[in-house]
């Protein structure tokens, strides 16, 4: 077979706007979240020498083999996992802080010190009536304060569970979207734009997903992905067409268990997983405060059965309730406060049973319980933070270095555009040459 | 080949910029609040100490007032014991005028007539108040201590006088019971003082002779109030040595919490500063290399 000049020089030119059409396209998504660079891979087409034609030239110009995906699947993987684990550490210290907060701003620390100090107020005149009514205004304080502070710990509950559940929505959705994308993987053609974008498609629902779960992901030669939930030999997710169902079931101490298809399944990563992980936490300052609410009731409510009220009657238990949500004043007139030892008159100046209660108060460290209830909850907060933020920088780390790999170089673009602009031309000047020489064939007189 | 790809490059300039402002502002925050932690997790360690101190100077400033009461009625105990000796001295003097024959039965009468009425005034300095309205000499009474029945003046009070807590520890008792200052060797100054009245106004030999039986007791019944006037007054010192001990632990607290909670307002400024300009200089880069592009420069 011989050559044809001007076929050459029109699959040359084919192959250059071929060229310019995929920079231009990596021009347009620059900054298009997902999109990996894409080259054309330009081959030679030549047939080799027929039989007794070994020295003919048989050369049929160039054509566009496929379209290639700069991806790197190993980094690919690494921007996976450590996205994963870091909307996991951002998840859970969010949760940690919104935690800290509901207790530390409650002031039920104050407050408590607040009733202790009340207390010593009123032992220098335990019949005042300002004071005694002053010490009930700080009860019933420190008493709203724990109520403040369970309830804004509720709420911080309701926010995880509440947010688990979106992203749980969303991973389904995702899971759905994945499958559908594999079914269209399977038909798409090798290296065509078409599998190109499926697989820009498919890295970015992995990704995604990722944040949400801690996923293992494995792909099949066509390039369909298979989802594992947590870890690699965890239940399928994603198989093929078909995607899993999760859900979640809020248990009786505000935790959540996790369901694949009705299965049970632990789900340890991701955004699902920290929020997961922070409400064990909230149930265990939750357990915490009621046992620290518990514990002032009770010493109070002992005292006060132990002493003699203004009236000269037996004290009365000063706090109804059992913990941090329910604990409120049984009684609210300053009297009934038993300041005096059990079996003094009405209207006693002594001050034995105050500072019994006093001494059982500041004994059996009520405050210092609610301060180390703080100190705990805020030294989680300090470790995840510090845990979070070297997550997170792994995670972009990983991110920009995945980018510089697939990115898009708008400098490298521009001179492939300069470069194929060329090669179209020089194409072009080709088949002028090959009309050239035709016309000086016909010209031969 | 190494590339840089454009989303890379404002991705990365992007973090570091976010990362420099974040800490400029958590240093700003430290300077306008004074405070370097503003919420505990910042250091945990520090703020449950920083806890312990507020509850502490809490506490501190609670015994404070109930320092600044005791002493009040320290104040009023001592000026109701210091006129109980102006009396028991002034009774002294009118006995001595008594005790010479030479007075005449008129002026006996006339000086039991002054005793008399400096026994009344003993008795309502007996059942002063202090600064609550409860009996200053009474213990835990409620109501007044002394009660004259039939011109006997007797005790009703109970038990002890009131104490106070000072903080670590130490206590005063804000006062003195009546019989502590008022009662001796089987007697009180008030049946003292009204026999002699009572022989004083018989004149003649009775009252010489009342006059000089009264006089050895008075001299106890003086020594009797000088020494509560004295104990009172060690009290009062007492209270002052705690009030000073107080003051100096209120400022050691308050220098711990600056050390362990306050902003180092110098090194903070200083590395603003330096953060600042390390901020404008990436700025500035940035502005300069994302100005740089190939497309510029093709025609």
């Amino acid at each position: 077979m011989a050559s044809d000049l001007l076929s050459i020089a029109r699959s040359g030119a084919r192959v250059a706007r071929g060229a310019l059409e995929v920079t231009a396209q990596n021009i347009a998504n620059a900054a298009t979240n997902g999109y990996v660079r894409r080259n054309v891979i330009i081959e030679e087409v030549s047939a080799t020498g027929g039989l007794l034609k070994a020295g003919d030239i048989s050369l049929s110009g160039a054509r566009i083999g496929g379209i290639h995906r700069n991806a790197d699947a190993f980094r690919q993987t690494e921007v996976r996992r450590t996205a994963g684990e870091a909307a996991r550490g951002g998840a859970e210290l969010q949760g940690l802080e919104n935690i800290e907060s509901a207790i530390e701003q409650s002031r039920v620390y104050d407050l408590t010190v607040e009733f202790e100090a009340s207390l010593l107020a009123l032992s220098a005149d335990p019949t005042d009536p300002s004071l005694r009514a002053s010490t009930m205004a700080a009860a019933g304080n420190m008493a709203s304060g724990f109520g403040i502070a369970a309830t804004s710990l509720t709420a911080v509950g309701e926010g995880l569970r509440f947010d688990a559940g979106a992203a749980l929505d969303e991973t389904n959705v995702i899971t759905t979207e994945l499958a559908r994308v594999n079914i269209r993987m399977a038909r798409a053609g090798d290296d065509s734009s078409d599998r190109a974008t499926l697989l820009d498609q498919r890295d970015s629902l992995l990704e995604k997903l990722a944040g949400r779960a801690d996923i293992s992901t494995s792909f099949n030669s066509s390039g369909m992905a298979e989802v594992r939930v947590g870890g690699a030999t965890g239940p399928v997710l994603v198989s093929g067409g078909t995607a899993g169902t999760l859900a979640a079931t809020a248990q009786a101490d505000g935790t959540l268990d996790f369901t694949l298809d009705g299965a049970a399944v632990t789900l340890a990563g991701g955004a699902i997983g920290g929020k997961g992980q922070a409400l064990e936490a909230l149930a265990i300052r939750r357990d915490a405060l009621d046992i620290a609410a518990g514990a002032i009731i009770a010493t109070v409510n002992a005292a006060q059965a132990g002493g003699a009220a203004l009236d000269g009657s037996t004290g009365a238990a000063l706090f109804s309730g059992s913990g941090a949500s329910t604990i409120a004043l049984a009684f609210t007139a300053g009297s009934g406060l038993a300041t005096a030892p059990a079996g003094s008159p009405a209207g006693s100046t002594l001050a034995g049973n105050l500072t019994a209660m006093r001494s059982a108060f500041s004994g059996n460290g009520h405050a210092q319980a609610l301060s180390d209830l703080i100190f705990a909850a805020s030294t989680d907060v300090a470790g995840k933070r510090v845990t979070s933020e070297a997550l997170t920088s792994i995670a972009s780390a990983a991110q920009i270095a995945l980018d510089q790999q697939s990115g898009v170089d708008l400098d490298q673009e521009a001179a492939n555009l300069v470069r194929f602009q060329q090669a179209f031309q020089a194409s072009g000047r080709a088949m002028q040459v090959a009309a050239d020489l035709f016309d000086t064939i016909l010209g031969i007189r | 080949m190494v590339t840089v790809s454009t989303s890379a490059f404002y991705g990365r300039a992007n973090q570091q910029m976010g990362s420099l402002r974040a800490r400029a502002e958590a240093m700003q925050e430290q300077i306008g609040t004074g405070k370097r932690l503003s919420r505990s997790s910042d250091d945990p360690a520090a703020a449950s100490r920083l806890r312990s101190l507020d509850r502490r100077e809490r506490l501190s400033k609670v015994d404070q007032g109930n320092s600044d009461r005791a002493t009040t009625d320290l104040k009023l105990a001592d000026n109701a014991v210091s006129s109980m000796a102006d009396i028991v001295i002034r009774a002294k003097e009118l006995t001595l005028q008594a005790r010479t024959t030479v007075m005449s039965d008129a002026g006996q009468k006339a000086i039991a007539t002054e005793i008399t009425a400096l026994r009344s005034e003993l008795l309502s300095l007996a059942n002063a108040r202090d600064a609550a309205g409860h009996a200053l000499f009474g213990g835990e009474a409620a109501g007044d201590p002394y009660v004259e029945t039939a011109g006997v003046v007797s005790y009703g009070g109970v038990g002890t006088a009131p104490q106070t807590d000072l903080g670590d520890g130490q206590s005063v008792q804000r006062s003195m019971t009546g019989p502590d200052i008022l009662s001796f060797g089987g007697t009180d100054l008030f049946e003292v003082l009204g026999t002699l009245a009572a022989g004083l106004a018989s004149g003649g030999a009775t009252a010489t002779g009342a006059a000089a039986d009264a006089l050895g007791l008075l001299d106890a019944g003086l020594e009797k109030v000088t020494t509560a006037q004295t104990v009172i007054g060690t009290r009062q010192a007492w209270v002052e040595t705690i009030d000073d001990r107080r003051t100096v632990t209120t400022e050691l607290i308050t220098d711990e919490r600056i050390n362990v909670g306050g902003a180092d307002l110098a090194g903070t400024i200083t590395r603003l500063k330096e953060l600042t300009t390390v901020l404008e200089a990436s700025q500035a880069s940035f502005v300069r290399l994302s100005g740089i592009s190939l497309f510029n420069q093709l025609n």
